[in-house]
């Protein structure tokens, strides 16, 4: 047990303060027996510090090692601002993916509203040019159709006529020759 | 030792970023001391080897908990000092008092000079906890601020320990070395 003012071992170690330091030197100064405790802690510092520090002996296994690494997801899934940072990155790509995919909108142009007008009208009249067109084509169509229709129903109609009128000669004939043939008889 | 602290904190940044050199860098930084923290702790190198690879995997596994990168190495010690206790615990045999020199403790061959035996067994007749003291602050150079935040007590307790020690350390110590010099 020493005497001095503060504890040996704070001086010793630098635990005090300039001023406590001072008045344990002042101390030091007039106490044998606090001097000689003083050299035992350093003879027994000086003793613990033959004791050297070793080299590592072999390598110690750094998260180099496949076994340490994290995986890609872990890596991800560790941090909340990575991960959102992630799915936009995800989302960016699958809009930028769809832009390339779909197909390109119409360019847009400055409007000429005149110009737009008389190619509206122009593409008016040439549809109802080609509508008329086509209506009188199928007109004329339908009636060269029922022309010729007509024609071979009246054609029809005449053989048939002829047909009748010879039917009824014949006959008119076999009347005749009946009428002729009593005749005859009678005046006998 | 300013520089120090900035280098480790930009390696411990790109480690955070995932940085798996950054990393290596960082932990090749301090696999010397904490291996000698554990292996005067402990006294075994196989042991004191395995102990620091625990150390630098959990480390790196929990180095995103770590709120300030310029506690760094007292955090690291802190991990280093559960991995040594919890092995320690696990060797020490039923019904053994707190504070007996651990069976792995005189292991400690080391050196063939007879001053290093003689320092290694003076040790090994610490209990864990004094040994701990006297290698955090005489071989590891840390604070008494540093130390109470490794061990997770009070500054007074760490003192008590290590004050405790160095007087058991100086009755063995001290008359072989004046010896020595003589």
């Amino acid at each position: 047990m020493s005497c001095a003012p503060f504890d040996l071992k704070d001086y010793f170690l630098g635990e005090l303060g300039e001023p406590e330091a001072q008045q344990v030197r002042t101390h030091l100064g007039a106490c044998l027996a606090c001097r000689e405790e003083l050299e035992r802690l350093r003879l027994t510092q000086a003793a613990l510090l033959t004791l050297r520090d070793e080299e590592v002996p072999r390598r110690i296994a750094f998260v180099s090692d496949k076994v340490f690494e994290r995986r890609w997801w872990q890596w991800l899934w560790q941090s909340g601002p990575r991960l959102g940072f992630a799915s936009a990155a995800v989302l960016s790509l699958a809009i930028l993916a769809h832009a390339l995919l779909a197909p390109s909108p119409p360019v847009t142009q400055p409007v000429d509203t005149a110009a737009l007008e008389q190619r509206i009208e122009s593409a008016i009249a040439k549809a109802v040019a080609e509508t008329e067109a086509r209506q009188a084509a199928q007109i004329q169509k339908a009636v060269s159709a029922a022309r010729e229709e007509m024609e071979f129903q009246r054609k029809a109609d005449l053989l048939a006529v002829e047909e009748n009128l010879e039917v009824f000669k014949k006959r008119m004939n076999v009347l005749q020759i009946y009428l002729a043939s009593n005749v005859e008889g009678g005046g006998r | 030792m300013i520089f120090r602290e900035v280098e480790d904190r930009d390696l411990i940044a790109k480690a955070r970023r995932g940085d798996v050199e950054g990393f290596n860098l960082l932990i090749s930084r301090w696999e010397k001391r904490v291996f000698n923290y554990l292996l005067r702790l402990v006294g075994n190198r196989e042991d004191a080897l395995d102990l620091s690879q625990e150390v630098f995997l959990k480390t790196y596994q929990h180095l995103a908990k770590l709120e300030d990168p310029a506690r760094f190495g007292p955090w690291l010690y802190r991990i280093a000092h559960n991995e040594a206790f919890s092995l320690l615990r696990r060797r020490r045999p039923e019904g053994e008092l707190e504070g007996e020199p651990a069976a792995g403790a005189e292991r400690y061959r080391m050196y063939p000079v007879e001053m290093s035996l003689a320092v290694e067994r003076a040790l090994a007749r610490l209990s864990e906890e004094q040994r701990e003291a006297v290698v955090l602050r005489i071989y590891q150079g840390f604070k008494f601020e540093e130390m109470a935040e490794v061990l997770a007590c009070p500054v007074s307790t760490v003192k008590s320990r290590l004050y405790t020690a160095l007087d058991l350390l100086k009755e063995t110590l001290a008359p072989i070395q004046t010896r020595s010099l003589e």
